[in-house]
């Protein structure tokens, strides 16, 4: 066995040679640092990449996103994202949004004009609870399905099909 | 016949685009690419089964289309203009434009089996372009 105590010594000998204690710490900081921005990575930061702000077509805002009035949600149907972590554009914490959408068109008292809305559910976690708005303007009956609003477009996400809130985005004016 | 055209583009509630926007793109997204294993992409498919007249068929009588709240005129805009915006393949010159009538032809008889038929047709390219 002492062949082997050989190899060991030896190597060991070369490492202590090759680096020392600070650069262990430096290494050891930067392990710990970076696992700590990794729960960061998971979430969802699409609406980051939403052109809308800068935009001169964006629209004017008035009214409370927090509430059912506010212009934007005239054909929701769910949990209002602004009420549950997530934003009136990006999903809560936790969430992924589905890419399949309701698309309807709003009036936007403000400024006059109609915009076309994509109404994005966020999926993966259990409904939210909070801020319940169902007003289904350009909603149809299930019975004519391509312009309902009743489904679980969380089908469309990566998230799974459970439903937690639903964000708003402006897609642009309707023409 | 230009005050003509003019009245009848102005009978149109909204341009091809945000037809396409409002009554597609939900489900196919903004580009026609869809979503892997649930939406089908428009984009591969448009310009091959526009170049026959069973592939005009399909893309007409596939229920989305067909069912659609649009009527035959806003119907053929919005396929012409997916054709000319969405298509993958860019040679899209040779193909004729729908017509409202060519629509209205197609529309009136109900698609069943939309999976089978488009893959048949799918299948039938596939020969035809070895």
């Amino acid at each position: 066995m002492k062949w082997l105590d050989g190899i060991a010594e030896e190597s060991t000998r070369a490492v202590a040679r090759r680096s020392s204690r600070r650069s262990l710490l430096g290494r050891l900081a930067a392990t710990l640092v970076g696992a700590s921005a990794l729960p960061l990575l998971p979430i969802e930061r699409g609406a980051a990449a939403e052109p809308e702000k800068t935009d001169p077509n964006a629209p004017q805002e008035s009214g409370d996103p927090t509430t059912c009035e506010y212009w934007r949600y005239c054909g929701i149907d769910g949990f209002l994202c602004t009420c549950c972590g997530g934003s009136l554009t990006s999903c809560p914490p936790g969430t992924l949004t589905a890419a399949v959408t309701w698309i309807g068109t709003c009036h936007n008292p403000a400024d006059g004009k109609d915009y076309i809305l994509s109404y994005n559910d966020c999926c993966g976690k259990s409904g939210c609870g909070r801020c319940l708005c169902n007003r289904n303007e350009g909603d149809t009956p299930l019975y004519q399905p391509f312009l309902s609003n009743d489904y679980n477009w969380c089908v469309g996400s990566k998230g799974d099909i459970a439903y937690h809130c639903t964000v708003s985005r402006v897609v642009g004016l309707a023409k | 016949m230009l005050a003509l055209a003019a009245a009848a583009a102005s009978a149109l509630a909204h341009d091809a685009q945000t037809n396409y926007i409002l009554h597609c793109q939900g489900c196919h997204t903004a580009d026609g690419s869809g979503l892997e294993g649930k939406v089908p992409s428009l984009r591969s498919t448009l310009a091959p089964f526009a170049r026959s007249r069973e592939g005009r068929t399909f893309l007409v009588q596939v229920p989305g289309v067909a069912q659609s709240t649009l009527t035959d005129a806003e119907t053929a805009a919005v396929l012409n203009w997916m054709l000319r915006n969405l298509a993958d393949d860019r040679q899209i010159a040779g193909i004729s434009a729908f017509t409202e009538k060519e629509v209205a032809g197609y529309r009136a008889t109900r698609l069943v089996n939309s999976r089978e038929v488009r893959a048949q047709l799918l299948a039938k390219i596939a020969t035809n372009n070895p």
